[in-house]
């Protein structure tokens, strides 16, 4: 498998001379197979690029496009209207999604492009959309490659997924907090509040989950949006350290950890110590830990194969 | 008056060694009376810079208040409101003032783009500061401490977006952000008295002359509609604005050459950066 990073960034594009190296794009990862089956995971800024180059390679023939999303906050959704093949007729996009309301998936996606938002509405678009509910630890299969949804932590929902293909696996863990301190459910947090026995319960039991569904993964891509200190400040935020993701990675199999999701105030002069610290840290523990850049390239299940 | 773009990028952020120049970050654009008065228009991704520039005095103790007007609520003019960071302190008064979009009201589509859905801000109410959000029909006058704001509904597609004429300290700013015209060399009656006699003018330029033709009814101009407006208005100075998201720095360039050598007006393509004077 060969995954590609088209945006790297979290909650909202951050153009500029200090996101050159890394990139200011939001989250939006393709993963193809080596028979060439690809999916795309999450529909973020960095989508409009994979649309263009996925335009350009198809010359105006209608494909079929599959895109998981790991929920619909707004970087994680964005890139969705600028899509290049939706504009192509006969196209089929597929999106898939945890489904976290009462509302239809179409209506919460489409939503996106009702008229006070943008131009063209989703439904008026020449491609036509599928929508499909995702269910935490039911299985999709794409070809030869099989989708394994895992349940995370995070305002209002939000999953992982185990892909497994070639003889490989790769996992996608964003955005997710920890499992500890809060509990993400349907409503506005200001701040960290107490946690019932339910509540632990339930924590413990996601991290269990996860902890076994990428078990033995070769590369699992993790949404490390804070550092240290910068969680201290904000736990209720929904997102993690690459700390947290260590230690679910550390001793439980994982070859390599994608540090992704990086926070929109940390410039590439950062994000190098980011990467360095991590690295050593990292292979104190048995992990190589590599710091995703938007347009980095990397063949998973081959050792040293990394661009 | 002073005035500041933090961003100039129409329909998407740009990012990369491309865009470095004239900046990648959507609408947004700040106006500086000399008496110290400040006004937002547009709430873009540019509008995260001008935040955290604004959180080192008096918003980040909650004593600031600002005005904000919004052309229209399309994302590109909006995406920045939930990482504004005013708006997370507590005291800080924010009034956002924009026109009810067809078939809905300004404060619906706000709470839509903070639907829990999409933003973890689950909603307007859940802003620490005290933001209050003002409809206007477009065509009058809006009441804004330190300035004075004139409005008008200009044609942007199969809709219409509001333009702004802006003035304090003798001097007079008109934006024209998103618009194209039923015929790109006849502005609307509308959009000339918005721009007459204006020191400088910020119209909409996403395309360049030739690829006009291409993106006809798409609600944006070409380069040419904005000069014909100036020349008309006889304003002082042209900004080409809404730089389409795939124009690079050396074809903004390019298109900023080719549009001196066919007219007299001055002009300049709006980048991101310094303070210019009025």
């Amino acid at each position: 498998m060969e995954i590609t990073f088209w945006g790297v960034r979290g909650s909202y594009p951050v153009p500029g001379r200090e996101t050159v190296r890394y990139g200011g794009q939001t989250s939006c990862v393709e993963v193809r197979a080596a028979s060439g089956t690809s999916l795309v995971i999450d529909a973020g800024t960095g989508l409009r690029a994979l649309g263009q180059k996925l335009a350009r390679d198809a010359r105006g023939v209608a494909g079929v496009h599959h895109i998981l999303l790991s929920h619909v906050h707004w970087d994680h959704i964005q890139g969705l209207p600028f899509f290049e093949p939706a504009y192509v007729p006969g196209t089929r996009i597929h999106v898939y999604a945890l489904l976290t309301a009462a509302d239809e998936l179409q209506q919460v996606i489409g939503g996106i492009t009702r008229h006070e938002f943008f131009p063209m509405p989703l439904s008026a678009v020449p491609a036509e959309f599928e929508f499909h509910e995702v269910e935490p630890g039911a299985v999709m299969t794409f070809g030869e490659i099989k989708v394994l949804p895992i349940a995370l932590n995070h305002p209002f929902g939000a999953v992982g997924y185990r892909l497994d293909a070639d003889g490989t696996s790769v996992a996608y863990v964003a955005d997710t907090a920890p499992f500890t301190e809060v509990l993400h459910k349907q409503h506005f947090l200001s701040g960290l509040e107490p946690l019932t026995d339910d509540d632990r319960q339930a924590l413990e039991r996601m991290h269990a989950e996860l902890v076994a569904a990428i078990r033995g993964v070769d590369t699992v891509i993790y949404d490390t949006h804070f550092l240290p200190e910068e969680y201290a400040r904000f736990p209720h935020y929904g997102h993690s350290t690459p700390e947290h993701a260590l230690d679910l990675v550390a001793g439980n199999g994982v070859r390599r950890l994608i540090l992704y999701h990086h926070a929109p105030s940390h410039t590439d002069d950062q994000m190098d110590e980011i990467a360095a610290r991590y690295r050593a840290i990292g292979a104190a523990r048995g992990v190589d830990v590599v710091t995703a850049c938007e347009g980095m390239v990397l063949t998973v299940g081959v050792r040293g194969a990394a661009a | 008056m002073k005035l500041r773009f933090w961003g100039v990028r129409g329909s998407f952020a740009m990012c990369g060694t491309d865009f470095l120049r004239y900046g990648g970050n959507t609408p947004s654009i700040e106006l500086v009376s000399k008496a110290g008065a400040r006004l937002l228009v547009d709430l873009g991704t540019g509008a995260t810079e001008y935040g955290k520039q604004l959180m080192s005095g008096e918003f980040g103790h909650g004593t600031g208040a600002l005005p904000v007007l919004l052309s229209h609520t399309h994302l590109d003019h909006i995406q920045g409101l939930p990482f504004f960071t005013p708006f997370f302190i507590k005291g800080n008064r924010i009034r956002i003032l924009g026109a009810d979009p067809v078939g809905s009201t300004l404060e619906q589509t706000l709470q839509n783009q903070l639907a829990p859905h999409y933003s973890p801000l689950n909603g307007l109410e859940n802003l620490a500061a005290g933001v209050t959000i003002e409809a206007f029909v477009p065509g009058g006058a809006l009441q804004v401490d330190g300035f004075e704001v004139t409005t008008a509904a200009v044609p942007h597609g199969n809709m219409w977006t509001t333009g702004f004429r802006i003035a304090a300290d003798g001097k007079v700013v008109t934006i024209l952000s998103d618009v194209e015209y039923p015929e790109p060399d006849w502005p609307t009656p509308e959009a000339l008295t918005l721009a007459t006699g204006a020191d400088l003018l910020v119209h909409d330029a996403m395309h360049d002359d030739d690829a006009y033709a291409l993106a006809r009814g798409w609600g944006h101009s070409p380069v040419a509609a904005g000069v014909h407006l100036a020349e008309a208005a006889g304003a002082g100075r042209l900004a080409l604005f809404h730089h389409s998201p795939d124009a690079t720095d050396d074809q903004i360039d390019a298109l900023v050459a080719r549009a001196r050598a066919g007219s007299k007006v001055t002009l300049f393509a709006a980048a991101e950066g310094e303070y210019l004077d009025v």
